[in-house]
């Protein structure tokens, strides 16, 4: 739930500090329609903003900043910490009082009993900054699966922070452009993590915090990852009982919420896994949304008729039109916050979850990632068979024009991102160079001088499953599923990435955890006798929309004379005559219009 | 031409895109030939046959100083011949491109090649071309510690003359604490209090390197736990798969595993931390060239035990700011833990500790002792 802002700062005037927060929360006021508050500490030049879209504790109980009784502690507070009836029952042992019923005051009664400790102790999507008045510190503490974003930007002894990025730029906090996000962008298709668009923003790291010492206006940043000795799962049996144990706690615990709550459906193996346990816990309450369309090819009805027969709660079914995307594209767009080319599909669905009366609804995000269900995951066998011939062997690469073989140059450079963009890339770094018209050089350097990135040796499936989480998940489908769900006040819920179910998958030993012999075989055994054959003994659909002929048919994506250079206009030739595919002509686009 | 600016080449296997001792070696060597030869207005290039050009953490050098050639051997060859063949001094980072230096030397024998001899690579039989190049080609081998020159004349029986001994420095770039407290944090991270007694090896885990003794650790931590219920082992570095059932069974047959802490790789930005967090820091190993890990913690007023058969003496300077042991010997490993955990330094203890270290391997007396290395070798 909600968004959150702050700024802290000894240069700007208290009442110039608050009013940027001001402009701040106005511009996130779309993703927490139901309450504003401000809090201000002027000898600190600190203001905490916060915006609330209420889904626990309906009252004005909840409303925030929120400080515990003393006042000691104040909070902003984005998310939703699933295990805060456990912790709240712990603290009141431990003599704690509480006035309402939201999981805010657990995290501030949390602190005041465990200090930094507490961060690891929570479980579930979230975002906050916490002011500790007395030892003069502010954190800013983000999820550990980077569900739920915070964007910050710090410079000249000040730290502002914010949910989206466009709330810092309208609130003048960075309004110059960040030169390279362009590259980024036409290389993976969205803006990896940490960079944004704007100069100096980045994101905090999932699992960490940073901490802001007031006195010396200096700040560090740290994981509060608590580690655990792993201990690896070697029997199938015990592996598909954990899994079925452990999900099944995990929806429950994420059905919690004193607003309605629903399940996106797709038809796919995920959300229909997740539709028929929400549906054991909520019986008639569980409401299901979905979508379909008139285009024969993408209509997953006959799937999803064959979980919707067996729920028992209301059933929304809604019909995308080539007309709706005309309609809405450009109010997509906006509210992307940072360019992508994914997210259309969330954004609709959303829409319509928000349009028949939800606040919150769980997702199968995460299930591919987990148990191998995407092609990478064979593939990236056939990338260390390539690995093994030296780099300049595939340098003649980007002379191809079929696209598929162009991304091969990628074998040219000695680089993890390398590999991770051969499998899930959109434009070669030659590419990039025509049609940004800049040196290669330059292309090469942006893109590869992330240092931070764990040496990939064995391309495995394990391998390929650390890129699908912590690149195309948390960059791509995570940050776009929650930016377009909040667009229209609604909190989307990923009970995959719940911590102890990642945790669980990431400790089952790779040859049962990976079973190729079918797509996330291990995920569907544990639950074959709930999940109906025919929707796992199918082609793989994905939440697919059909872009490729809407794109194609859009006065604007298709008309050329609108693209500058000649690269940009022979791509969009290519893709009017379907021999590309739809989103790298809508990265083009959008750069087009960022322009 | 005597205007023309001195030509310097380091020569490098890995230096930025992996980190173990070697590679901090040759980038605090990188970073003072930068900043002599800036000085000096000479011509500096550091070459990294394994790195990419954007693997250079420009902290260290320039990027115009830094070439990488992104692991094609044949881009090294060309450089060699048109560029290499030209400089005046050329060192090399390790042995295995003594056959680089041997064809420098053939093309341009008034080419001066050092060599820089670590440890376990060159304390064995070396292939023909290699030690050719140590007895003949090269002027220089710059040891990192008397241990190893001692190594250098007994397996190669090279003329001592020629091996001197230049100990590491610290990083220029690792923090030094100048406050002593355990980071909450990690404190946190690992489930500790400040009373826990911790003690801290940092090594590469490689189940093919069995000589660095943190299975000694484990054992002593063993007969330990009981007197000591509080002791915690920190056992960090990135390992494999094989080692770490390996390290998992020691632990479990030794019933510590309550008590030992396996985190994997360390973050460098955390690693100051780290020693911060310890009280006692134990690398038993066998085959320690120097052991630039026993310097970092010591910078951070850790107190340290290492082995006594290899460089590590020269990195505690033979006991003035260590421990030095029998590595085979669990009785006298177990004792001097001991010692260490009863009397635990006190903050001006540590503070003492670091300034000591500090006063020994710091970066400017590493500098000067190399501006006097290289003109001595261009005025001959």
């Amino acid at each position: 739930m909600c968004r959150i802002a702050g700024i802290i700062s000894k240069k700007l005037k208290p009442a110039e500090i608050r009013e940027k927060v001001a402009i701040m929360c106005h511009a996130l006021r779309h993703g927490g329609p139901d309450d504003e508050g401000i809090f201000c500490d002027d000898e600190k030049g600190l203001v905490f903003g916060h915006r609330r879209l209420s889904i626990i504790d309906l009252s004005q109980n909840g409303h925030q900043p929120m400080a515990d009784v003393h006042q000691k502690i104040w909070i902003t507070f984005n998310g939703e910490i699933y295990n805060y009836p456990e912790l709240k029952e712990k603290l009141l042992a431990l003599g704690a009082k509480f006035h309402s019923n939201t999981d805010t005051e657990v995290i501030l009664q949390a602190y005041i009993h465990w200090g930094m400790a507490s961060f690891s102790k929570f479980r579930g999507i979230f975002a906050f900054g916490l002011y500790d008045t007395e030892k003069s510190l502010t954190y800013l503490v983000r999820d550990s699966a980077g569900v739920k974003p915070l964007y910050y930007h710090t410079g000249d002894g000040e730290l502002s922070f914010s949910s989206e990025v466009s709330a810092l730029k309208k609130a003048g906090i960075s309004a110059e452009a960040d030169s390279t996000w362009k590259v980024r962008f036409l290389a993976y298709g969205h803006i990896p993590e940490p960079y944004t668009t704007l100069k100096g923003v980045y994101s905090l790291p999932k699992g960490e915090f940073l901490c802001w010492h007031h006195k010396k206006d200096t700040y560090e940043i740290h994981s509060y990852h608590v580690a655990a000795n792993r201990t690896i799962i070697n029997d199938a049996e015990e592996a598909r009982e954990q899994i079925r144990n452990i999900l099944t706690r995990a929806i429950t615990r994420q059905l919690i919420a004193d607003a309605p709550i629903g399940v996106f459906l797709s038809g796919g193996i995920d959300s229909s896994l997740i539709t028929l346990i929400a549906n054991q816990q909520k019986h008639a309450q569980l409401k299901t949304i979905s979508i379909f369309f008139n285009e024969k090819e993408y209509d997953e009805r006959v799937y999803q008729s064959l979980i919707l027969k067996e729920i028992e709660g209301e059933k929304y079914a809604h019909l995308v039109r080539h007309q709706d995307f005309e309609e809405f594209l450009p109010h997509i767009i906006d509210d992307m916050d940072m360019p992508t080319t994914d997210g259309i599909n969330t954004w609709f669905i959303s829409k319509y979850a928000h349009d028949d009366g939800l606040k919150a609804v769980l997702s199968g995000v995460g299930g591919d990632e987990l148990f191998g269900g995407y092609p990478s995951f064979s593939r990236i066998k056939y990338l260390k068979q390539m690995r093994q011939f030296p780099p300049i062997t595939f340098s003649a690469a980007k002379y191809f024009t079929s696209d598929r073989y162009k991304k091969i140059s990628f074998l040219t450079y000695n680089h993890p991102l390398a590999d991770y963009l051969l499998l899930r890339g959109h434009y070669t770094p030659a590419d990039i160079a025509k049609i940004l018209d800049t040196d290669l050089t330059e292309v090469e350097d942006i893109l590869f001088n992330n240092k931070l990135l764990p040496y990939i040796s064995n391309y495995d499936e394990e391998d390929a499953a650390w890129f699908e989480v912590n690149l195309y998940m948390q960059n791509q489908l995570l940050r776009d599923t929650d930016v377009m769900g909040m667009s229209h006040g609604l909190e989307v819920r990923v009970p995959f990435l719940d911590e102890d179910f990642k945790k669980l998958a990431e400790n089952i030993a790779p040859g049962i955890r990976f079973d190729m012999s079918q797509p996330k075989k291990l995920l569907v055994d544990s639950f074959k006798d709930m999940l109906p054959r025919a929707i796992w003994d199918r082609s793989k659909m994905g939440f697919t929309f059909p872009l490729q002929q809407w794109m194609r048919e859009h006065h604007e994506i298709n008309n050329e004379s609108l693209y500058k250079g000649k690269k940009a206009k022979s791509i969009v030739k290519d893709f009017k005559k379907n021999t590309m595919h739809w989103s790298k002509v809508f990265a083009l686009y959008q750069i087009q219009r960022y322009a | 031409m005597p205007n023309m600016p001195k030509r310097i080449i380091l020569l490098t296997l890995q230096t930025f895109s992996t980190t173990g001792g070697i590679q901090k070696m040759t980038r605090t060597l990188a970073h003072s030939l930068f900043h002599i030869s800036k000085q000096q207005k000479w011509d500096f290039k550091l070459w990294s046959l394994y790195d990419s050009r954007y693997d250079l953490m420009s902290q260290y050098l320039a990027p115009e100083n830094f070439v990488g050639f992104g692991r094609s051997k044949f881009k090294l060859g060309i450089a060699t011949l048109v560029k290499g063949t030209r400089a005046d001094i050329v060192i090399l980072s390790h042995v295995n491109l003594a056959l680089i230096g041997v064809i420098i030397k053939i093309l341009n024998p008034k080419c001066q090649l050092w060599l820089v001899a670590h440890g376990i690579e060159v304390w064995r039989p070396l292939t023909i071309v290699k030690r050719a190049f140590v007895r003949h080609f090269s002027s220089k081998i710059i040891c990192v510690s008397s241990f190893t020159k001692q190594q250098m004349i007994k397996w190669h029986n090279v003329d001592a003359e020629k091996c001197i001994v230049l100990n590491n420095a610290v990083d220029p770039f690792i923090k030094h604490p100048d406050e002593f407290e355990k980071p909450e944090y990690l404190l946190n991270r690992y489930s500790l209090t400040p009373e826990n007694q911790v003690i801290f090896t940092l090594t590469r885990l490689a189940s093919s390197e069995q000589y660095k003794g943190y299975e000694q650790v484990i054992k002593a931590v063993s007969m330990l736990k009981n007197r000591f219920p509080d002791i915690r082992y920190i056992l960090s570095g990135q390992y494999d798969s094989t080692e770490e059932s390996r390290i998992k069974e020691l632990i479990s047959s030794c019933e510590v595993e309550e008590n030992v802490i396996l985190t994997g790789f360390l973050h460098e930005k955390e690693l100051a931390d780290y020693f911060l967090l310890a009280d006692l820091f134990v690398l038993p190993s066998k085959k320690e060239g120097f052991g630039i890990v026993f310097i970092e913690a010591l910078a951070c007023g850790l107190p340290v035990i290492c082995g006594n058969a290899d460089g590590s003496v020269d990195a505690i300077r033979n006991g003035e700011l260590g421990t030095a042991i029998n590595v085979n010997d669990l009785d006298e490993l177990e004792r001097t833990i001991v010692t260490y955990l009863q009397h635990p330094l006190t903050t001006a203890k540590r503070a003492s500790l670091q300034s000591r270290c500090l006063s020994h391997f710091n970066e400017k007396n590493y500098r000067k002792n190399l501006l006097k290395l290289i003109n001595d070798e261009l005025a001959t």
